[in-house]
């Protein structure tokens, strides 16, 4: 036997002390009554029935003795050592999509942690108890933790995801603490059979009767001043009339309503269609209640909605640019001569094109053709070179991911100048594009200002690349690099990881999910990810100086996760299963209370017996 | 200590009690009732020979006719009666709450009362040690008692008390009507033998035994330093607990028990009554009951 708090056995102190303070107030009491006559004459007639009514007297200072005593030993935690009686738990929680199916008011998940929960309490003290959740990664939550109720704290506090179970992650996991110790009880508590589960006990909480419907392959597109909505939608228990609503642009009421007859488990296309110009959402939503709600619903954001920016054209001649960008872009461009720009601001790109200015703009910036150093531009001016007849430059061999995405879909052969500038002290950051002679042509990086920035060391008029099929797509790459989307798609599946473009001017980056809870992501590098473990609408917020701008993007329910029940084909450690235990302890805490209690009640009935004359 | 225990509603109360018992009790006490002794009141006892010398007008004469010989007719006696009361004033009756000094004071009052109202004589006593204290003496009829009767309020209870030191021959009477002692008798004293002296001068006897709550059910528990409040050199120290109170009430109806047989041996009549017991309950339940009064 140890005791958890030695000190508390301190208390026994009082054992004496109660001793002490019984004899010192254990005298008679006087009283003068009307006559002795009887009481004298009772002890003629005095018989003790009960051998042990001698020690009644004491029955007071012993139950306040057993009271100290057992205080005491409460408060010092005696734990007795049962041999061989403890096992190592190892728990994984699916934390999957699936398990929000509500089956009879709470959801699986909630049934997955009442049994872990069970599972611990029920478990000889000693044991030693991990736990890991599996959604889209396998996270460990405690491991060998021996402490129950730290274990079944920290297992209410879980909550389940919205994504999918990455099964091989949960079971490498698992595989590791199995390999660790292969006398531990591996528990795999999930909504799914496995046919093969060696040296894994499978708890499987789905339920083939659960109803529910689910909506996927959401598309959508503006066409001939309305916008056509395509989809599927299943039923995946039984045969069932569905209800499919769309909503334009947060709508209360349903713009589209369509009710579409589907078969068990076959995925039935539905159209809907409302008048639209244009929109910044819809949303699709089948009606019909059943166990799993997240899938009944997706939400399109139109992306360009959030994106547009501007572009300044400072040029004599723009004529190359500005096509260009007519037909890469909806962004607004304007031109203006060198002699009409004030450092305009308010653009996200600048193109300075045969013109340097003074300063550069806080912002991406292009400078095409520059013959004047400008301070925090990264470069300076050696001078310009003119060939004698004109010359190939030559694409970029590098395979680094920066330089393979700028030269996508360019081909970069039979480009010819005439002439270019050389330019020293090149940025180490810069990377470049084209060259000639060992001299950058065409670069791309993040100039001192930290914007990004793009320099063309020659004239597009002295030279035929503004008319080789090489221009459109490197252009659009350069446009893509210096005003890069935040994100690529608002489309997305829980589960899936967000990339983010970071620009320099972009001091912050924050992912706020539709339950609210706020990330903030890292800007120091150029993509910023984040993965989606929730079903719903998740705003991105970037701040850019003083500007704050907000994008929209909708995380929908992954299509594996609806299915009410599912029949997987292994879920196996590998290893010999051994059932060694460990030393088990007996924690007597609630026996001593209770016994603290009986006590307790005992001593205020002698106490009420004495004082009150209770017989 | 004075104690107000007659006043007019215990007078109002008395004579709710007189009329009640009027109706059922055929005159037990009261001077117009027949003793024991042939007299010369108007009721037939007996006949007896003639002897010379005897009264010539109590001759049967119809007798005599039939038998042939003198026959003398004989009757009742018919005298006044005469209560003597004994109210025990040793310290114990008054000890505590006065309930039982009280109850003492009342049953004295109603017995003569109801004596008076017979036309019977009345004289009650207070025992103090060895001796007997006249406190009302020979007090006939109902303007008398009401204005003797006050008396009882200014009896002490201070003193011990030996019964039978203080009831001697001497001052019992003989023949003439009841004797009543009311006390607690918790003494070792001998009582028993002013029973025998009042038994042998052929008085009715009644001991009204008065205890108080506290005596006949004690709830004092466990460890006790009991001193006697008539004699401070007795004590009685003990933790008191069932078993002690178990041999306090069996030591109780010895006691209870010796005084009721003796008295009934004696030809008396033996009352136990709690001194919170109403009158009305003690006189019709327990004294009618009893026979006391009939």
């Amino acid at each position: 036997m140890t005791f958890l708090y030695p000190l508390g056995l301190l208390g026994l102190i009082g054992v004496p002390i109660v001793i002490i303070i019984y004899i010192l107030r254990s005298k008679f009491n006087e009283l003068t009554v009307t006559s002795t006559y009887i009481w004298t004459l009772s002890e003629k007639f005095f018989k003790r029935r009960n051998p042990l009514s001698g020690i009644t007297g004491l029955i007071s200072l012993i139950l306040q003795i057993l009271t100290i005593i057992l205080v005491s030993l409460a408060i010092a935690r005696p734990i007795f050592t049962i041999p061989n009686s403890a096992s190592e738990y190892c728990f994984v929680l699916d934390a999957s999509g699936s398990m929000n199916y509500k089956d009879g008011g709470k959801t699986r998940f909630d049934e997955a942690k009442a049994y872990v929960k069970k599972t611990i309490n029920d478990a000889r003290l000693g044991s030693s108890f991990t736990l890991v959740t599996v959604d889209g990664e396998a996270n460990v939550v405690y491991e060998r933790l021996t402490e129950k109720k730290l274990a079944t704290d920290m297992l209410a506090e879980l909550e389940c995801s919205d994504g999918t179970a990455n099964m091989s992650a949960a079971l490498s996991s698992a595989q590791k603490y199995f390999d660790a110790n292969p006398s531990t009880l591996v528990y795999f508590v999930t909504d799914k059979d496995y046919e093969d589960h060696k040296n894994v006990r499978i708890v499987n909480l789905g339920l083939q009767s659960a109803e529910n419907y689910a909506i996927n392959d959401v598309f959508g597109a503006l066409t001939g001043g309305k916008i056509e909505v395509e989809a599927n939608v299943i039923s995946y228990t039984s045969d069932a009339e569905l209800t499919v609503e769309l909503y334009l642009n947060g709508a209360k009421k349903p713009d589209t309503t369509k009710v579409v007859s589907v078969k068990a488990g076959e995925k039935t296309a539905v159209t809907l269609s409302a008048p639209a110009g244009s929109y910044d959402e819809f949303r699709v939503v089948i009606k019909n209640k059943d166990a799993l709600m997240a899938d009944n619903e997706f939400i399109s954001y139109n992306k360009k909605s959030g994106d547009a920016f501007s572009i300044l054209v400072v040029s004599e001649t723009p004529f190359f640019f500005e096509a260009a960008l007519d037909v890469l872009t909806d962004s607004v461009v304007d031109t203006v001569t060198p002699d009409e720009y004030t450092a305009q601001t308010g653009y996200g790109l600048y193109i300075f094109h045969s013109y340097t200015p003074d300063v550069l703009p806080d912002a991406a910036v292009w400078l095409v053709n520059s013959h004047k150093s400008v301070d925090d531009s990264g470069f300076g001016i050696r001078g310009s070179i003119e060939l004698d007849e004109p010359a190939a430059i030559e694409k970029s061999a590098s395979t680094s991911t920066q330089a393979r995405k700028l030269l996508e879909g360019v081909d970069g052969r039979n480009i010819f100048i005439s002439e270019y500038t050389k330019y020293s002290g090149l940025y180490t950051k810069f990377t470049t594009l084209f060259s000639y002679a060992s001299n950058p042509l065409i670069m791309a990086g993040v100039n001192a200002h930290g914007n990004r920035e793009v320099v063309f060391a020659f004239d597009l008029h002295t030279s035929d690349l503004a008319l080789s099929s090489d221009f459109a797509p490197l252009m659009s790459n350069l446009l893509a690099y210096s005003c890069p989307d935040v994100v690529d798609r608002t489309d997305y599946y829980c589960g899936e990881e967000v990339n983010v473009n970071v620009t320099a001017n972009m001091s912050s980056v924050k992912a706020i999910a539709p339950d609210g809870e706020e990330t903030y992501l890292d800007t120091s590098t150029d993509i910023a990810s984040f993965r989606l473990d929730k079903v719903g609408t998740y705003t991105i917020e970037i701040l850019s100086g003083t500007e704050k701008k907000a994008y929209l993007i909708y995380s929908g329910a992954p299509e594996e996760e609806s299915s009410p029940s599912s029949t997987e084909a292994s879920f196996s450690l590998t290893g010999e299963q051994k059932f060694e235990r460990t030393d088990g302890e007996y924690d007597p805490l609630v026996l001593l209370f209770i016994l603290l209690a009986v006590v307790f009640a005992a001593d205020w009935m002698v106490f009420c017996y004495e004082k009150y004359q209770l017989r | 200590m004075k104690r107000v225990v007659i006043d007019e509603s215990f007078l109002g109360e008395l004579e709710l009690l007189g009329a009640v018992l009027k109706n059922n009790v055929a005159g037990m006490f009261g001077g117009n009732c027949r003793t024991k002794n042939l007299g010369s009141s108007c009721e037939f006892a007996d006949y007896r020979d003639y002897m010379p010398g005897d009264d010539v007008t109590k001759i049967d004469w119809n007798a005599y006719a039939r038998f042939d010989k003198l026959y003398e007719k004989l009757y009742f006696d018919e005298r006044q009666m005469h209560t003597r009361i004994y109210i025990d004033t040793s310290r114990s009756m008054d000890y505590g709450t006065d309930e039982k000094a009280v109850a003492a004071v009342k049953i004295a009052a109603a017995f003569a009362y109801l004596s008076v109202s017979a036309m019977d004589k009345v004289s009650i006593y207070a025992i103090r040690g060895g001796s007997l204290e006249e406190i009302v003496v020979g007090m006939v009829g109902k303007d008398s008692y009401l204005g003797c009767i006050g008396k009882l309020n200014e009896l002490e209870f201070d003193s011990d008390s030996r019964i039978s030191e203080a009831i001697i021959p001497s001052s019992v009477g003989r023949g003439d009507g009841y004797s009543i002692i009311i006390s607690d008798f918790l003494t070792d004293d001998n009582y028993e033998g002013a029973i025998d002296r009042l038994a042998e001068q052929r008085r009715d006897i009644l001991c009204v035994q008065v205890l108080a709550r506290e005596e006949l059910n004690p709830q004092i528990r466990g460890k006790m330093h009991l001193f006697d409040s008539e004699s401070p050199s007795k004590f009685f120290r003990k933790k008191i607990d069932k078993d002690i109170i178990d041999a306090y009430k069996a030591a109780l109806k010895y006691v209870t028990d010796r005084i009721r047989n003796y008295c009934e041996s004696r030809g008396g009549h033996y009352v136990l009554m709690p001194a919170y017991m109403e009158m009305s309950e003690l006189f019709f339940d327990k004294f009618v009951n009893m026979g006391v009064l009939k």
